[in-house]
């Protein structure tokens, strides 16, 4: 009982930490199907240091670009809504930890890189996208969705 | 974390119970909040978008259009109309046949209007009887004639700016239009622009946030460029030219330098922003003083100024405005844009489309009520000043910028064309009627008066009504 108590608190903080990324995910998703005409490109062009070619190949290719644009745009709104909602966590951790990988080695804040786009803070090597990827790194191994989330009525479900 | 206490924290026994389902949809009720979130946001949205007039669907009676002058002009205006559903081009009229004629019925034969053309446009008048509306864009001095025809031929007119080269056409075109009952609008599109439409009834007139406005400045200013030619093969016959007022085709080309024939710079950039001084001032200019001249260009080929620089006073119900306006055409510094001016802030706003910001006084109020209500974005604040830089006592400090919030996308001249289609529907009024294009000629050809006779020039009350 003493150590079921103890679990509590921890593990409500790790559900808001959770929640709070998922709404981060899913309304960026949302936010760029709002825009309508959103695209990467932007994002892409600036890449510096080693994968720029690849990331700059996926913006002068058109075809290319549309996929990448659209695998963002339901990317981060399906990692989003799970995240929220709690259903399939560790999947949605693992895949949103994937793709802020993307956006961290498309862009890193490496000494001797200077991008032409304003960064709203100061960074050098860590910024918060390494920030968020390590928080779903928290996500991804600690079962919160079965605390609180549609995982603990899967997770019953099957185990009947 | 052992296996068992994990079990513990997360499931507290086999089978689903009333706990396992409120934990379960835990996250259900924060989609709701955001769904809420998403609401209010798309709500202030809307204010923004409210200013922009949509075409009324279910009422897109087709209507039957003539374009008059085919030139540069005609063409841009004719590329806004062929994105404005609902018309029917008919006809088009241009002297210079083997060139505009051809290329603008091509244009037209692209998207599938076939459409007839004419030199005269008696002949036009006379033949097309079906037509509704007809579109003008021929060079200033012909505006008067060409107007005061097709109005008195029962058509709806769509008249270029600079309304007439002298105040009698201009005079001629608001009796034409009253007597006959017709619609004439003038082409000041700026009337129609929704981000002007937004600076102007949303932030001048409801916020009043520019405070008690004391002065205005504008400009346009372009680089060099050299006369206008014309492919050789294509001249227009010397006896067509004389039949339709101009010596020759370098002068038929680049009209606009010359008097008689158009009202050089500051008639052709000038009027349009002379226009938006009197829309948002609510007033009409009392006096203006100017200097100019052909200062750079050949003299003989461009009669008009090539230099102009003007004063204008403005008493306005809130007192005294004065109002500044110079156009270059030997030097683009800065381009061109209007300033509003009052002791709370300043209005920046251009018809380029990267242009439109207010700017707080540091002693004004905060504007956070109009940042809520989505008139403006959030400001911000100016960059600091480098370190061990001192600010001086007497220097004022940096105002707050603040940006319009609205993206406007569309040919410049669409939004007006609409109007004036939709005002022939009866769905919308003019934006920029007889009268109001009449007031803004008068304003305007008083600058050309003001920089001949080197003397400040006084506008009499009743000079702006016809």
């Amino acid at each position: 009982m003493n150590s079921d108590k103890n679990h509590t608190l921890p593990f409500i903080a790790l559900t808001v930490l959770r929640v709070l990324i998922g709404w981060h995910f899913l309304y960026e998703g949302l936010a760029k199907m709002m825009k309508g005409n959103w695209s990467s490109a932007g994002f892409l062009i600036e890449s510096k240091w080693l994968f720029a070619p690849i990331f700059q190949w996926m913006a002068n290719t058109p075809k290319v670009l549309a996929m990448v644009d659209f695998m963002n745009i339901w990317g981060l709104t399906a990692i989003g809504l799970a995240l929220i909602l709690g259903v399939f966590t560790r999947l949605a951790s693992v895949a949103g930890m994937g793709l802020i990988l993307l956006y961290y080695v498309c862009n890193p804040p490496f000494v001797g890189l200077h991008y032409s786009l304003p960064m709203e803070g100061n960074y050098l090597i860590v910024n918060k996208n390494l920030v968020e990827m390590a928080a779903l790194f928290v996500t991804a191994v600690i079962p919160t969705g079965q605390f609180a989330g549609l995982d603990r009525i899967i997770h019953k479900l099957l185990k009947k | 974390m052992s296996e068992d206490k994990k079990e513990k924290a997360t499931t507290n026994s086999k089978s689903l119970n009333r706990r396992d389902f409120l934990q379960g949809l835990a996250g259900v009720p924060v989609l709701g909040a955001m769904g809420i979130a998403l609401a209010h946001k798309k709500s202030l949205e809307k204010v923004l978008t409210s200013s922009k007039k949509k075409v009324v669907s279910g009422d897109l009676s087709e209507i039957n259009v003539a374009l008059l002058g085919a030139g540069a002009q005609g063409q841009v205006l004719l590329n806004a109309c062929l994105k404005i559903p609902g018309l029917r081009f008919k006809a088009v009229c241009d002297i210079w046949e083997d060139y505009n004629l051809k290329r603008v019925s091509r244009i037209l034969m692209k998207y599938g209007q076939e459409v007839n053309s004419y030199q005269d446009y008696h002949e036009m008048l006379a033949n097309e009887t079906d037509l509704d509306a007809v579109i003008i864009a021929t060079p200033d001095f012909w505006h008067a004639e060409h107007t005061v025809a097709c109005l008195e031929a029962g058509l709806d007119v769509y008249c270029e700016k600079e309304m007439a080269n002298t105040l009698a056409g201009a005079k001629s075109m608001v009796d034409a239009a009253n007597r006959t009952g017709k619609l004439l609008q003038i082409g000041h599109q700026r009337r129609s622009n929704p981000r002007y439409i937004h600076a102007y009834e949303k932030l001048v007139k409801e916020a009043g946030i520019l405070g008690r406005m004391t002065s205005v400045n504008g400009q346009w200013n372009r680089s060099v460029q050299p006369d206008l030619g014309w492919p050789k093969k294509y001249a227009i016959p010397d006896a067509t030219l004389k039949k339709y007022g101009f010596k020759s085709m370098e002068q038929f080309c680049n009209w606009r330098w010359f008097k008689g024939l158009g009202g050089g710079p500051i008639v052709d950039l000038g009027s349009h922003q002379i226009d938006i001084y009197n829309w948002f001032l609510e007033a009409v200019p009392t006096s203006v003083l100017a200097s100019g001249g052909t200062d750079y260009y050949v003299k003989e080929t461009h009669e008009w100024y090539d230099t102009v620089l003007a004063i204008y006073e403005y008493e306005t119900k809130n007192g005294v405005v004065r109002a500044y306006y110079q156009t270059l055409t030997t030097n683009s510094s800065e381009g061109y844009f209007e300033n509003f001016l009052g002791d709370q802030g300043t209005l920046h706003i251009s018809e380029s489309r990267n242009r439109g910001s207010v700017y707080r006084e540091p002693t004004a109020p905060q504007w956070d009520e109009w940042v809520n209500k989505g008139y403006l974005t959030a400001p911000e604040k100016p960059k600091q000043i480098a370190a061990g830089a001192v600010l001086d006592v007497r220097e004022t400090i940096a105002p707050d910028r603040h940006d319009i919030p609205l993206a406007f996308t569309d040919p410049y001249h669409q939004p007006h064309l609409e109007n004036f289609f939709n005002s022939i529907r009866g769905t919308e009024t003019l934006n920029c009627p007889a009268e109001i294009g009449y007031e803004t000629a008068v304003s305007v050809l008083k600058v050309n008066e003001a920089v001949e006779s080197g003397r400040r020039m006084s506008f009499a009350k009743n000079e702006f009504h016809v």
